[in-house]
């Protein structure tokens, strides 16, 4: 089959989404299938017909992006704000960006990522600190009772993630472990 | 206008921290949110609003609960009901929001009520988690039930608020999201900004229409 001409082919548009919680793992084609359920169940199967939508690659261990026809970026936001879990993970999209291009959407990407280690003073970010990978600034895990661990309302957890202010922390245990978000300031109260 | 969130779900309720709550609430756009049981306060710039919301009990246990929060500036919330029961938090003093008309009767919100909440300034809450959590039958009837709403909101025009009844920092979305679900209620951009601003509009009080001079 040859391949149409530019002027021919369809104008697509690139969403750059942020998946939270921070250290999800997230398989693209589950995701896939995550975002086609969404946009069906929302917009039934004429519009995701229309809507054409993809994941196309990974940016990192967090972002990701989703390409769309042109014209239908409102509707695939809207279903992607309905999407709750991913394969039985709790998981939410947020959308960063829009784009024609992907290329633009590493370069927003790249610039974001850079702006928020100059806001934070934080830009020489060492590997072993950059628990994201995305090369976000990460702040040093708060003390407690040995690196990474803390107590919490009675309960020991294990900390997972570290943003900032935002801390991320994982009930220790083998069953039925629940996932906290907190901030610093919740922690240091007594 | 201050974007309001009204009604979350903290820790114990939740699993999220307020302050957490807050924190993302402000990155997603917000200036305020409604935290359901928990003592108002400011955190990096956004303002918790204490909440009560009242779900059992009937009509005592609701004068009951807004004689208690009288002078806490707590936002009070009442579970919708069958229509008299609508009728009379509508009318009652002291109640700022009606929520949960998607999940209450089929005939609980009707034109008599929306007529009293106008009058009242009682706000009806749009519940985007039942737009987002629930799929098939259970959000078309959700989606049928609010058009309905906003049928009865275009002539009479009573307050607004959204509630994202977030219980983690996952559930809350941003307002440029809430904002296109919202569209699918045939939601125009003047009314959803509106119904964004609806908790200071109702909390907010009336000024008397007598002013005494000394």
């Amino acid at each position: 089959m040859t391949v149409r001409p530019p002027t021919l082919r369809d104008r697509r548009r690139y969403l750059l989404v942020r998946v939270d919680p921070t250290g999800t793992p997230v398989d693209q084609k589950e995701l896939y299938y995550a975002i086609s359920d969404s946009v069906t169940s929302l917009f039934g199967d004429v519009v995701a017909a229309i809507m054409v939508q993809a994941v196309i690659c990974a940016e990192g261990d967090r972002h990701i992006v989703i390409r769309c026809r042109r014209g239908t970026e409102r509707e695939l936001a809207t279903a992607l704000s309905t999407i709750t879990a991913c394969r039985d993970t709790r998981i939410a999209l947020r959308i960063i960006a829009a784009s024609g291009t992907i290329e633009s959407l590493r370069e927003r990407l790249r610039q974001k990522t850079s702006g928020n280690a100059a806001a934070d003073g934080t830009a020489e970010t060492t590997p072993a600190e950059d628990v994201t990978g995305d090369g976000a600034p990460v702040s040093p895990v708060p003390p407690g009772p040995a690196h990474g661990d803390l107590t919490f309302g009675g309960k020991e957890y294990l900390v997972s993630n570290c943003d900032g202010q935002k801390v991320d922390v994982i009930e220790k245990g083998f069953k039925n472990t629940h996932r906290l978000f907190l901030t610093r300031s919740d922690l240091e109260e007594p | 206008m201050k974007i309001t969130d009204a009604a979350v779900w903290p820790y114990p309720a939740g699993d999220s921290s307020v302050r957490r709550l807050a924190l993302e609430a402000r990155e997603l756009g917000f200036d305020s949110i409604v935290a359901i049981d928990t003592p108002p306060s400011t955190y990096e710039g956004m303002e918790i609003l204490s909440g009560i919301l009242v779900r059992e009990g009937g009509m005592k246990e609701v004068m009951s609960r807004v004689k208690r929060a009288k002078g806490t500036h707590a936002v009070i919330s009442v579970q919708a009901g069958d229509a008299g029961f609508n009728r009379a938090v509508v009318g009652l003093r002291g109640v700022h929001i009606l929520r949960g008309i998607h999940a209450a009767d089929k005939n609980g919100f009707d034109h008599v009520t929306a007529k009293m909440a106008a009058d009242n300034r009682v706000a009806i809450d749009i519940d985007i988690s039942a737009l987002i959590a629930a799929r098939g039958i259970a959000r078309q009837r959700a989606l049928q039930r609010y058009r309905d709403v906003m049928v009865l909101e275009n002539r009479f025009a009573f307050p607004l608020t959204v509630s994202s009844n977030a219980r983690s920092v996952l559930d809350l979305r941003a307002t440029r999201e809430i904002s296109g679900l919202l569209t699918l209620l045939d939601m125009d951009l003047p009314v959803i900004e509106r119904a964004l601003n609806g908790v200071d509009v109702v909390t907010t009080p009336v000024p008397s229409p007598v002013r005494v001079i000394p």
